[in-house]
């Protein structure tokens, strides 16, 4: 599903040259549900950014889909993240001036979708991650953990093959962490949505198929 | 997308407050600039109605002159014919005090069929005035010298008059009844309108009348015709001639610099008015820049969000230029239902199309500018990097 080849990234500013990722080689496969771990600052948002086309790499190529994305315009790669991508960041990342049913609408709003077919489908992903009453709520007056939840609910609302997941269950105690981890296993069981996802506890890493550990940029396992 | 946008503004309106006020209240400055403006441009666009280059007025204080009708009737016949002998002077009639560009106005109201006509320009002139103005005639004819001794009264309305009170029908011959409608006038001629007041007021209301025998005690002012040989040293010997004939104070002036002066009155406030206004609409704009770019900044983590899940830079920058455009749209929506308050009111009497023209015209200044205001924020903002934005927050 996912091919990174020799990939490298490096942040350059006036005074210092960082190397985020260096040399990284993976393949993930289809249905795949995969966990990245390593310390902090050692690149794995980076990996995952270059992975969700949101970041290019300096170097290497990735494949997803079997599809070569290094010649995609920004048009391009913009469908491409709506059609295939679903993302799930450690600060939720939602509008705070929209409703929660408005919030996991956004994907649709950028592929031609009716209103009608946006609220259901939307109704149906908040149903899915067991918030179908929260529907008129708005981001602020709801917990972290469904707040977190909202967030997956946007993810999944289009239906996306991969699901790129930074430190979901970062801010949350562990038993909410484990209800946001039980909605991904779930997610990758039953539609087998492939899941990439970074985490800083051992615990969430291995209910996941495989381990990837990051250390200053490189693959150690 | 659009019905998204609408939600997201209307559930920030209270952030959104300071923007929407600053587009109203710029709206309905520009609105006003825009109705002078428009009004002027109406009234400019309008023939003037005569000509009023070498013409000269000379204004005299007829304070030592004869009280007795007959004698004064003698000696003003007398001037006329000294002055119309001068080689240098083609015409002269004598005029009331409100001739155009006099600064001085005379009017009285009109009445026909139980309609009562306010605030109609009463110019009573002499025999020659329209040779002096060149006004051309359009219906019925000028006076004539037995127009002065008749039974009703024989006047002369405008173009504007006639419209209001006889519509398509032809007024000659008609009877109109005076101010208090006790006596009975009777239109035999129609004027072309002149712009009496410069070139940027309507001619508005006019009737003329014949300048009559008993009228001459009142009479101060004198309109020359010169011919294109009349220099300063004519102007010289004349203002001797007049001097010496009233044994009094005498003032020549020129037509042409009292209308240049007239439209100086116009049109130096609305030079103040346009650069106060611009000083305004600059700082508008500078504040609308500011909101959108701080707002563009405060919104990151959202535009990163938004490039995550299948939004392009162009759609970020597209969507945030809608969004003041929106903006715009409520704004202007409050400032046209206060706008169109002046057409429908009729405020200042001012025709209905020059607000018209005026809202229309705002609306579209006020759109330009938020565009161009948004356009550059919008563009910054398409080229936020999305990795960066989704990691600041
Ligand atoms: N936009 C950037 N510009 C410069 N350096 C960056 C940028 N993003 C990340 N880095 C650097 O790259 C390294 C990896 O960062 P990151 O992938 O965020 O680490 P992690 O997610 O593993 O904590 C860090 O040293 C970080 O400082
Ligand atoms: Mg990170």
């Amino acid at each position: 599903m996912i091919q990174l080849q020799s990939i490298e990234k490096v942040y350059r500013t006036d005074t210092v040259e960082t190397l985020a990722i260096n040399g990284v080689n993976l393949s993930i496969a289809k249905g795949e549900f995969l966990s990245i771990m390593g310390p902090s600052g050692c690149g794995k948002s980076t990996l995952l950014n270059i992975i969700g086309l949101l970041d290019e790499p300096s170097k290497g190529n990735i494949k997803i889909d079997d599809q070569d994305l290094s010649r995609f315009s920004d048009q391009q790669l913009a469908k491409f993240r709506n059609q295939k991508l679903g993302f799930i960041f450690q600060s939720y990342h939602l509008i705070n001036d929209l409703r929660v049913l408005d919030n996991v609408e956004l994907p649709l709003l950028y592929r031609n979708s009716s209103a009608k077919e946006r609220k259901m489908l939307a109704t149906a992903a908040l149903e899915k991650v067991g918030l179908s009453n929260r529907l008129k709520h708005f981001p602020t007056q709801l917990s972290g953990g469904q707040r977190q939840r909202v967030a997956i609910a946007r993810a999944i609302v289009g239906n996306p093959q991969i699901i790129l997941a930074d430190e979901p269950t970062g801010n949350l105690d562990s038993a909410m962490g484990n209800e946001i981890m039980d909605i991904l296993i779930n997610l990758n069981k039953n539609e087998g949505t492939t899941i990439v996802m970074v985490t800083h506890d051992e615990s969430m890493a291995h209910r996941t198929h495989r381990l990837v550990r990051l250390f200053d940029g490189s693959q150690v396992q | 997308m659009f019905k998204h946008l609408f939600k997201l503004i209307w559930n920030k309106r209270k952030q959104n407050f300071l923007f929407l006020s600053e587009i109203l209240v710029s709206f309905l400055v520009i609105f006003a600039v825009f109705s002078f403006l428009t009004f002027y441009y109406q009234n400019y666009s309008k023939p003037l109605g005569f000509e009023y280059k070498k013409v000269w007025s000379i204004n005299y204080d007829n304070g030592l002159l004869t009280k007795n009708n007959d004698s004064l009737q003698l000696f003003y016949d007398n001037l006329y014919k000294s002055l119309k002998a001068m080689p240098q002077i083609e015409e002269v009639t004598y005029t009331g005090a409100n001739y155009p560009y006099s600064n001085s106005t005379m009017s009285t109201g009109v009445n026909h069929q139980g309609k009562k006509f306010d605030r109609v320009n009463n110019y009573v002139v002499g025999a020659d005035y329209k040779k002096v103005w060149n006004v051309s005639v359009i219906e019925g004819r000028w006076f004539l010298p037995e127009d002065v001794v008749t039974k009703n009264k024989h006047i002369i309305i405008n173009e504007t008059l006639k419209k209001q009170m006889f519509g398509k029908e032809t007024a000659i011959g008609k009877l109109i009844g005076n101010y208090d409608d006790k006596e009975k006038m009777k239109v035999v001629g129609v004027v072309q309108d002149i712009k009496a007041n410069g070139d940027f007021w309507p001619a508005g209301n006019a009737m003329f009348s014949r300048l009559d025998t008993g009228y001459l005690k009142n009479t101060s002012d004198i309109l020359i015709k010169v011919r294109d040989g009349a220099d300063a040293t004519f102007e010289s010997e004349l203002y001797k001639f007049m001097a010496n004939t009233m044994r009094n104070a005498v003032e020549i002036r020129h037509m042409d610099e009292m209308r240049d002066a007239k439209n100086e009155v116009t049109i130096m406030p609305m030079v103040i008015f346009i650069i106060i206004a611009s000083f305004l609409i600059i700082n508008v704009a500078l504040g609308l820049f500011g909101v959108l770019w701080y707002n563009i900044n405060k919104r990151k983590g959202e535009i990163g969000l938004r490039r995550a899940i299948g939004a392009s830079g162009s759609a970020v920058s597209y969507q945030l230029v809608m969004e003041a455009m929106i903006l715009a749209t409520m704004s202007l929506i409050v400032g046209s239902f206060f706008a169109i308050q002046f057409p429908l009111l009729n405020v200042f009497n001012i025709p209905a199309s020059v607000y018209i023209i005026a809202m229309l015209l705002s609306v579209l200044f006020i759109y330009l500018l938020v565009f161009a205001c948004s356009l550059y924020p919008g563009k910054q903002a398409s080229g936020i990097h999305p990795a960066v934005a989704l990691h600041e927050e």
